[in-house]
């Protein structure tokens, strides 16, 4: 498709490119002396030290839920690689003799390259052992293995968490979504969910 | 025949027919736990009650316990059907422990099945279910979970008809009634695996699957089953390429609804460590096995070498192989070797499991009788031979001696004469070609392609064309259908046979003409 050539002639102070130069500098000294009289409300942020708080139903990177007793909850019935539309998530299942859950993931791996963050794995898991509730929006690597996030990663996601991270970005973690009740999962080094 | 009416539909179906049946013809589903078409009639579940007319109006019976007879008419989707199956199912599923996400049921389970089509009630549940015994262990193929079970005694009357090991019980009374074993007794039969498959629900299930793969993702494909000379029709169930399971299917003609256990586990061998993936000569791997053996059979002199048709390769492999004789040495000898080793006999009984553990057995004698020349193992023993070239038969354990002082080996598996041979050639299993078996009973079966072949691995039909083009003229054999029919044209047993005439329950031949019994 052959799109259509801008053909708008420029007018007589546009051409001159001044005034819309000054339009602009207004525009940003107005932020400026806003942020100087109403610091409440910055409007910008000093990320990565400060994190802009997300709204709890961002769905960020998956984490892997823990049972009170420290077993994964995860069954491994298969629910989320079926319905999961970007085939994304591989898992093996295995039989634990001594659990009375019987079957769990032997390994459960997610590729986030092709995950579409589009939480039907959340939805569709009768366990809730997984959710998308990290709110963790920088999920990068250096190689494509990396970004096969497996299960050991996704039970401690929340440890992985920068200490020096924001008080208000760590307890924006700690509500659980609506119709979940938070796990008691003993996670070593804090758990927050 | 009586005359029926299933909802508004009358037909005339056979006396005798019982109204699930009856129903089916009609293109009716009746929803059932504890009927099955190849057991007695035990009427205990409840599920396939239906309305018809009494002397003294409209009446709810079971359809499994009522059977066709002039005038009698059922309905099956009235108000008090719906409300029935309806109350039915809260029943059954009072005291189940909802296992899905951990039960291999899930996903060919009639309890989930039929909630979704005939129960959608809201939960009444408040009291505590009643926990059993999960987890059994009761034989070698199958797993036990009390908890799921729904009563139907379809595995105690399978113990009782079937097999006649009166194995499982249903024990206790009420709703603690479970199914149970006796007291430090196991399953000993080898036809467990059709215990998981008889169970509508997941009580019983199959140990070699447990946990392998959800059954959703599975494929099937229609095949038979090449364990023995009864032929067994089976479903392939698989997965990208992966064979997981074998399942019977439904041939009342053959096996039923049912097959043996080591029938079962033949699924293992295909993607095994024991499996020919790559064609060597003399020990090292080659990109040209076949023109090589082309070159050695010239080498050898047409009168002095042999080949050895293969039981346990299909009619239309062997008829590659005796095509491929008669078009480029015609001088060549054929042999075909009989095979029951003592161990088969051992594994075998008069109802599923043949003491002939190779699939194609009358096959090979079907097309000997027609070739005419082809010489048994006596004769194999006696013949003077340069080379040896055998179909997929493990002829040296067979023979008990290395036949020839050079052999080459169109096979699947490694065994002692793949390990006798000089050239050995891979080809497809079973599941990975289309092609016919002759079981028996003389009923030739069709098995379909399900997966691609496995490394280097050709169907031994086509391994046997290309063969047959180094050596000069094809037998033309590449394709399957064509094989067929080519032999069909020419062999008076198979007059009028293709492969869509076989359909999916094979079709029997002519019996062998007595002038050709003689002639043996």
């Amino acid at each position: 498709m052959a799109l259509p050539k801008p053909n708008k002639k420029l007018t007589g102070s546009e051409s001159s490119y001044l005034v819309e130069v000054i339009k602009g500098m207004v525009i940003t000294l107005g932020h400026v002396v806003k942020n100087i009289f109403d610091q409440d409300r910055f409007r910008t942020i000093e990320y990565p030290d400060v994190r802009k708080p997300m709204t709890p139903r961002y769905r960020g990177a998956h984490r892997l839920l823990l049972r009170p007793d420290g077993g994964i909850k995860c069954v491994a019935c298969m629910c989320c690689p079926t319905v999961c539309p970007a085939r994304c998530i591989t898992i093996v299942a295995g039989e634990n003799p001594n659990d009375p859950a019987e079957k769990f993931p032997v390994s459960f791996d997610i590729d986030m390259l092709r995950c579409i963050y589009c939480g039907f794995c959340v939805e569709a898991c009768p366990k809730d052992a997984i959710r998308m509730d990290t709110k963790i929006y920088e999920i990068n690597a250096y190689n494509r293995q990396d970004m096969v996030h497996s299960k050991p990663y996704m039970i401690n996601l929340m440890d992985r968490l920068k200490p020096e991270a924001s008080e208000a970005y760590r307890a924006d973690h700690t509500t659980a979504p609506a119709g979940h009740t938070p796990d008691e999962a003993p996670v070593a080094g804090g758990h927050l969910g | 025949m009586p005359k029926v009416k299933v909802n508004d539909v009358e037909l005339e179906v056979p006396a005798g027919t019982n109204m699930i049946e009856a129903a089916k013809l009609a293109g009716v589903e009746i929803p059932h736990y504890c009927y099955h078409p190849h057991l007695s009639v035990a009427g205990n579940c409840r599920m396939c009650m239906c309305e018809t007319d009494t002397p003294r109006g409209p009446m709810l019976e079971i359809a499994c316990n009522m059977q066709a007879r002039d005038g009698l008419v059922i309905r099956t989707e009235t108000d008090n059907v719906k409300a029935v199956r309806k109350s039915v199912m809260e029943f059954l599923l009072v005291n189940h422990p909802l296992d899905c996400p951990i039960c291999d049921q899930s996903g060919e389970c009639r309890l989930q099945d039929y909630y979704m089509d005939h129960g959608k009630y809201d939960s009444r549940g408040n009291e505590a279910k009643v926990g059993k015994h999960k987890r059994q262990d009761i034989g070698e193929h199958i797993m036990l979970d009390a908890e799921r079970c729904v009563q139907c005694s379809r595995c105690v009357r399978f113990g009782d008809e079937i097999t006649h090991t009166g194995d499982l019980a249903l024990m206790n009374r009420g709703d603690h009634t479970e199914i149970g074993m006796f007291p430090g007794m196991r399953l000993e039969h080898d036809y467990q695996g059709n215990l998981a498959d008889i169970c509508p629900v997941g009580a019983l299930t199959s140990k070699d699957f447990r946990f392998q793969r959800r059954v959703w993702y599975l494929r099937e494909t229609a095949s038979v089953c090449t364990g023995c000379a009864t032929g067994c029709n089976i479903q392939v169930c698989h997965q990208e390429g992966e064979v997981f399971r074998y399942t019977p299917r439904r041939n009342d003609d053959v096996n039923q609804s049912w097959m043996c256990d080591p029938g079962r586990d033949r699924h293992v061998a295909i993607g095994s460590l024991s499996r020919v993936l790559r064609a060597t000569v003399d020990g090292a791997p080659s990109a040209d096995a076949i023109p090589e053996l082309a070159r050695r059979i010239r080498a050898a002199g047409a009168g002095r070498v042999g080949f050895v048709l293969g039981t346990q390769a299909s009619l239309e492999a062997n008829w590659a192989m005796l095509q491929l004789v008669r078009a480029n040495c015609p001088d060549a000898k054929v042999f075909w070797v009989a095979g029951a080793d003592a161990d088969a006999i051992a594994k075998s009984d008069t109802f599923l499991m043949d003491a002939d553990k190779n699939a194609n057995t009358a096959g090979v004698k079907l097309l000997a009788e027609w070739a005419g020349n082809v010489g048994d193992a006596a004769a194999l023993r006696a013949a003077d031979l340069a080379l040896l070239v055998v179909l997929e038969d493990d002829v040296v354990s067979r023979v008990g001696e290395v036949l020839a002082p050079a052999l080459a080996y169109l096979g699947t598996q490694h065994n002692p004469t793949t390990a006798a041979a000089a050239i050995v050639v891979p080809v497809a299993h079973v599941v990975e070609m289309d092609a016919t078996y002759l079981n028996r009973q003389g009923r030739v079966q069709r098995a379909r392609r399900a997966t691609n072949p496995l490394g280097e691995a050709v169907p031994a039909y086509q391994a046997l064309d290309a063969l047959g083009a180094a050596l000069g003229r094809a037998p033309g054999t590449r394709m399957p259908v064509a094989t067929f029919l080519a032999m069909a044209r020419v062999i008076p047993r198979l007059a009028g046979l293709d492969y869509r005439g076989l359909g999916t329950n094979g079709k029997l031949i002519a019996p062998a003409t007595p002038a050709a019994a003689e002639a043996k």
